[in-house]
């Protein structure tokens, strides 16, 4: 098997079916692609596309309901699809590891990491239990674990998410695999933790010479870690190639549209909007015949696109730059965008919201089952301030447990401060609970949530919840014209009036997120708190729906507070930016001051954490350590301090001993940071534009 | 006149049960017409499971609702020379007509007592199952949802209750001695308020806002509510349209008493696991109050678990029914109803097994056809 140096994986013509009551549904269809020893292959698509299917069927684990219908998977130039369940299994693991999203769920709970590592080459290599715990130390060292003998000495839940998915890329590697899946390893993580992943991954690729299929929804991630990328769109590959040639000269109109819908440097929501693509992902059992991207694709032609099978064409003098397109020789693929919409740059206007001193501590009881024990008091917001005015976007970033939640709660009413104020209009709210805010108030302060399979409550028709808020909110003399004002707010948000009758379950990702913007607007709110609003959405989606939410509020000079973790479409977006760190806010400005140095070394991570797909930016690469600590048990000083490359700069230890003071750098832009100004005033950008070589 | 055959006692009961036939197959066409519109019931004929359980349950309340078209003879009629008689054994005044499954040993119908027998228990096991939904669904939201002191307490309860023996609490429940000192009315008294208190919730929460369509259904509440409270807790219905046989109400309070605190521990989990979810904190967004949440946001989406409960427990009421006609709690003396019937052929099994079969069968049949259901219900919910 050594002296094998053909291709690690070709896949040709694989066509993947499931079969359920409703028949056979084709999950993948005319898959090919060809992954070379130490090439990293990036697969990259849409939720539903099909990419995972494909990991699932090079495993030759498609559930007893799935079945490859077609075409071959060799493995090492052998059929996998012939080969015996035993001789599979002696495969998976040792030759093919796959990682998952979600660690926890690889790991088994109730067995220590050190017996989970040792297993593997215990079983496919019958190594003795010395040997393997010796491999097992060395491959945790090399994913750069701190003191591995103690993490192998430990449970899966006493490591942090970060420290997991790190596990389990060990044991992928524990048997030096030959080709290693990894299926979105990293979305289950925070961004400047998913940064130490994805340099793990890269470095590991280079070092072992693994071949690699990386499955991910987030071009700027394939970026940063493949060498080429497959597109699929509706369980077909639409365009391969190397990664320069597809990011730069992509030939196919989906990746043309999805590079259109992400919010690049550069883009800006006044003068280059996103484009979104139109329409919605065809279900797998309603393709259009053709072309499948054809009903939503801006070059189609009738009787052409729609006419029969499209095959994979290679483009001639390319490096195996194939597309799924019949006109991809006909499109002026360098036209510049046409009829961008620009629009006027909206004035700020009064303060509508101002928040001072802030804080909101939680007592938890450090034993739930004994009452008596100690307490211990988390610090989810400490000591915020800041104002938003009418008509301004104000984006809150930030990590998992630094607190954006919890402002938006006691914003809502649905907790209450523990110190401070919220002034909102004449009123202090910060005490006030939602049961004793007046309807005006609770209608003036409205929220759209995260996750659009959990805002709208499956049980009720979309017509009869958005009545109910209009009811609520005292709009409207009687049923009928509150009947006529939500078919308005169903307008407003740009869906069909029929949707009224019916149910979320038959409304996309998308729409329903539509559905949740239409409600938190349906009592004239003020100000409009956006928990990370399109998240959990798909690229192509994304960009429609905050188009539409910066519309509405550009009409109604609405006061967004935008919370998020993706500094992108944050700056895509928002008028000024506040970034948050457990509890603390650790820089506040302007959008063009939080983007420019001098940054908070926090910020500074953060920007060069998240993944850009864009091959023209230069990013200075740094990486943070470690993982964000509890905000149980918060550092002492600066909350920053445990990871902060900086630390050194400050003389005489102040980190470690005093929360630096907010001060002000310029009009309007604050950091809460003990580095001497000459430090700030020596900082680089992190995010630098190349200059486009002209082709 | 010679005894039938078991080809002829077949056929002869397959005749009479011709209406339960007809109306099953009505039930399922018409079902199976529209199944696409008929949402959880309908994906039902997606599996055989379902069909299956479906037909089970159906032959039994259509047999319960015709019962007295099929039966032959008189449950109670005593006929001197057919004691301990064999299947098809003739009448031997009437001409034509045959114990088709025997006779007991006061020579009674077999085959008459098993179908009235249905009755007994297709009267109360599914009606009491509701009630202890009702008290379980009125105590578990609030408790799941709001928590604290009120949930430590109720769970406590509801805790006590389960630990206590259920056999030795229906004895106690329906002993003559403790039926005088009133304890079965006054629980009565207390668990058929639920429904009326459930209903006030209900529509209070919802149409707060709309004053007009709130108060005609308050009305409603309240009048169809109490007269119906009258008569079934204290057989004091003034027109006499409700009104329920005392020996029936004790079994009814008892087995709601016993049934609602499982009800109430599984409506306060998946109460506990709804209200995590954005819509809930939506509506708090909103300004909604906690019982609108708790009847409308997440009752809708906590059915599917309970209508797979629901299933389940009518069966599980059915053999707690059956075990209390066993030992002879609770039902008159002659009563047909299955427990009894099995209890009396017990007796004699050894040498006559055929007065005792053909009830523990149909007892069997039943619950077997709602623990289909429920299993079918469970997996089509999952689906989708």
């Amino acid at each position: 098997m050594s002296d094998y140096d053909g291709p690690i994986l070709e896949i040709e013509n694989l066509h993947i079916s499931f079969f359920t009551q409703a028949g056979e549904i084709p999950a993948v269809m005319d898959f090919s692609c060809t992954v070379m020893p130490g090439e990293a292959m990036g697969l990259v698509g849409e939720s539903g596309c099909g990419k995972s299917t494909v990991a699932l069927g090079v495993m030759q684990d498609l559930g007893k309901n799935g079945r490859i219908v077609g075409g071959t998977i060799k493995f090492k130039g052998r059929d996998l699809g012939q080969m015996s369940e035993r001789e599979l299994r002696d495969l998976r693991g040792s030759e093919i590891a796959m990682i998952y999203q979600e660690p926890m769920a690889s790991l088994n709970p109730a067995m220590k990491i050190g017996r989970q590592l040792m297993e593997v080459p215990m079983i496919h290599q019958n190594m003795g239990k010395q040997d393997a715990y010796n491999l097992a130390l060395e491959t945790v060292t090399s994913v750069k674990l701190p003191d591995p003998a103690r993490i192998l000495n430990s449970y899966p839940h006493q490591l942090s998410g970060g420290q997991q998915q790190r596990i389990v890329i060990a044991m992928a590697l524990m048997s030096k695999p030959a080709l290693l899946i990894l299926d979105e390893p990293t979305t289950a993580l925070d961004v400047t933790v998913e940064a130490g992943i994805v340099e793990l991954v890269k470095e590991l690729g280079e070092t072992t010479g693994t071949s690699m299929l990386f499955i991910s929804h987030n071009l700027g991630l394939v970026l940063e870690t493949c060498d080429r990328i497959c597109v699929m769109y509706s369980g077909e590959a639409v365009e391969t190639g190397s990664i320069e040639e597809v990011f730069d000269h992509m030939r196919h109109p989906y990746t043309q549209g999805l590079f259109r819908s992400i919010p690049l440097p550069g883009a800006d929501k006044n003068s280059r909007p996103l484009v979104a693509i139109p329409g919605n992902f065809p279900l797998p059992n309603e393709r259009p015949p053709g072309c499948n991207f054809g009903p939503r694709c801006e070059y189609f032609v009738a009787g052409r696109c729609d006419a029969g099978d499209i095959r994979m064409d290679m483009l001639p003098d390319r490096d195996r730059h194939g597309t799924r397109c019949l006109r991809w020789d006909e499109i002026d693929w360098d036209a510049e965008l046409a009829a961008s919409t620009h629009s006027e740059k909206t004035e700020p206007g009064d303060v509508v919201i101002s928040v001072d001193d802030l804080k909101k501590y939680y007592e938890v009881n450090a034993s739930a089952l004994f009452g008596g024990g100690a307490k211990k008091v988390v610090k989810a917001n400490e000591t915020l301030s800041f104002e938003a005015r009418e008509a301004e976007t104000l984006a809150i970033v930030g990590e998992s447990g630094c607190g954006k939640s919890t402002l938006a709660k006691v914003l809502m009413g649905l907790e209450t401060a523990t110190d401070g104020n919220v002034r909102f209009g004449n009123q202090d709210i910060a005490q006030v609970e939602i049961e004793n805010r007046d309807v005006e108030t609770v209608a003036s302060i409205q929220m759209v949530f995260q996750n659009p399979f959990d805002t709208l409550n499956p049980s009720h028709s979309i017509g009869s919840q958005i009545m109910r808020v209009l009811e609520k909110f005292k709009v409207g003399a009687n049923q009928k014209e509150r009947e006529q004002k939500m078919l308005e707010l169903l307008d407003l948000v740009k869906l069909p009036r029929a949707f009224a009758k019916r149910k979320p379950r038959q409304l996309s990702g998308g729409q329903k997120q539509r559905i949740g913007i239409a409600r938190a607007f349906a009592g004239d709110a003020k100000v409009v708190v956006a928990d990370e609003p399109v998240s959990a959405l798909d690229v192509s989606v994304q960009a429609a729906v905050t188009d539409l939410l910066m519309e509405i509020q550009r009409e109604r000079r609405t006061t967004m507070l935008f919370i998020s973790h993706d500094l992108s479409i944050v700056r895509y977006l928002s008028d000024r930016v506040m970034v948050m760190y457990l509890g603390h806010v650790v820089e506040l400005g302007a959008t063009d001051q939080v983007f420019a140095p001098p940054y908070h070394p926090y910020t500074e991570a953060l920007l060069s954490a998240v993944p850009i797909a864009d091959t023209s930016v230069q990013k200075k690469h740094i990486v943070l350590e470690g993982d964000i600590p509890s905000a149980m048990n918060p550092p002492s000083g600066c909350p920053f301090q445990t990871r902060c490359l900086r630390k050194d700069k400050v003389p005489g230890g102040l980190c470690d001993s005093e929360v630096p003071p907010m001060r002000t750098l310029a009009d309007g832009h604050q950091i809460k940071c003990h580095l001497p100004q000459e430090e700030l005033d020596a900082m680089e950008p992190v995010i630098t534009l190349a200059e486009v070589a002209a082709e | 006149m010679e005894p039938l055959g078991w080809g002829g006692i077949f056929a002869a009961m397959f005749v009479q049960f011709i209406p339960v036939w007809i109306g099953m197959i009505i039930v399922f066409v018409l079902s199976y017409m529209y199944r696409g519109r008929l949402s959880l019931y309908g994906k039902l004929f997606n599996t055989i499971i379902g069909q299956i359980g479906l037909g089970l349950v159906l032959f039994w309340v259509f047999t319960a609702l015709f019962a007295d078209w099929i039966i032959l003879f008189d449950p109670l009629e005593q006929v001197a020379g057919l004691k301990n008689k064999k299947p098809g054994v003739p009448h031997p005044d009437l001409e034509g007509m045959y114990y088709l499954l025997g006779g007991d040993n006061l020579g009674r119908d077999v085959f008459s007592r098993m179908v009235a027998g249905s009755q007994t228990v297709l009267a109360i096991a599914p009606f009491a199952t509701l009630f202890a939904f009702m008290v379980g669904i009125t105590l578990g939201l609030p408790a799941g949802f709001l928590g604290g002191r009120m949930d430590t307490v109720l769970s406590f309860l509801a805790n006590l209750v389960l630990a206590f023996p259920v056999i030795l609490l229906f004895y106690l429940l329906v002993t003559p001695e403790i039926r005088v000192t009133g304890i079965p009315t006054v629980l009565a008294a207390f668990l058929f308020l639920f429904p009326i208190i459930f209903a006030w919730v209900l529509f209070y929460s919802r149409y707060e806002t709309r004053p007009d369509v709130m108060y005609p259904l308050l009305a409603g509440t309240v009048i169809i509510g109490f007269w119906a409270y009258s008569g079934l807790a204290f057989n004091a219905d003034p027109l006499g349209v409700w009104s329920m046989d005392p020996n029936r109400l004790n079994i009814f309070v008892s087995v709601v008493f016993v049934n609602s605190p499982t009800v109430f521990r599984i409506v306060r989990g998946i109460t506990m696991d709804i209200k995590t979810r954005d819509y809930v904190a939506a509506g708090q967004t909103r300004g909604e109050g906690p019982f609108y949440i708790m009847l409308w946001e997440i009752l809708p989406n906590a059915r599917g678990p309970l209508i797979v409960d629901f299933c389940l427990r009518i069966g599980y009421t059915t053999i707690l029914l059956g075990t209390l006609g066993f030992f002879g709690l609770g039902v008159s003396p002659e009563s047909a109803d299955w427990g009894s019937t099995i209890n009396e052929g017990r007796k004699l099994l050894s040498i006559y097994p055929h007065p005792a079969l053909p009830p523990a069968l149909a007892l069997m049949s039943l619950v077997l056809g709602l623990n289909l259901l429920a299993d079918a219900l469970r997996e089509q919910s999952l689906k989708d």
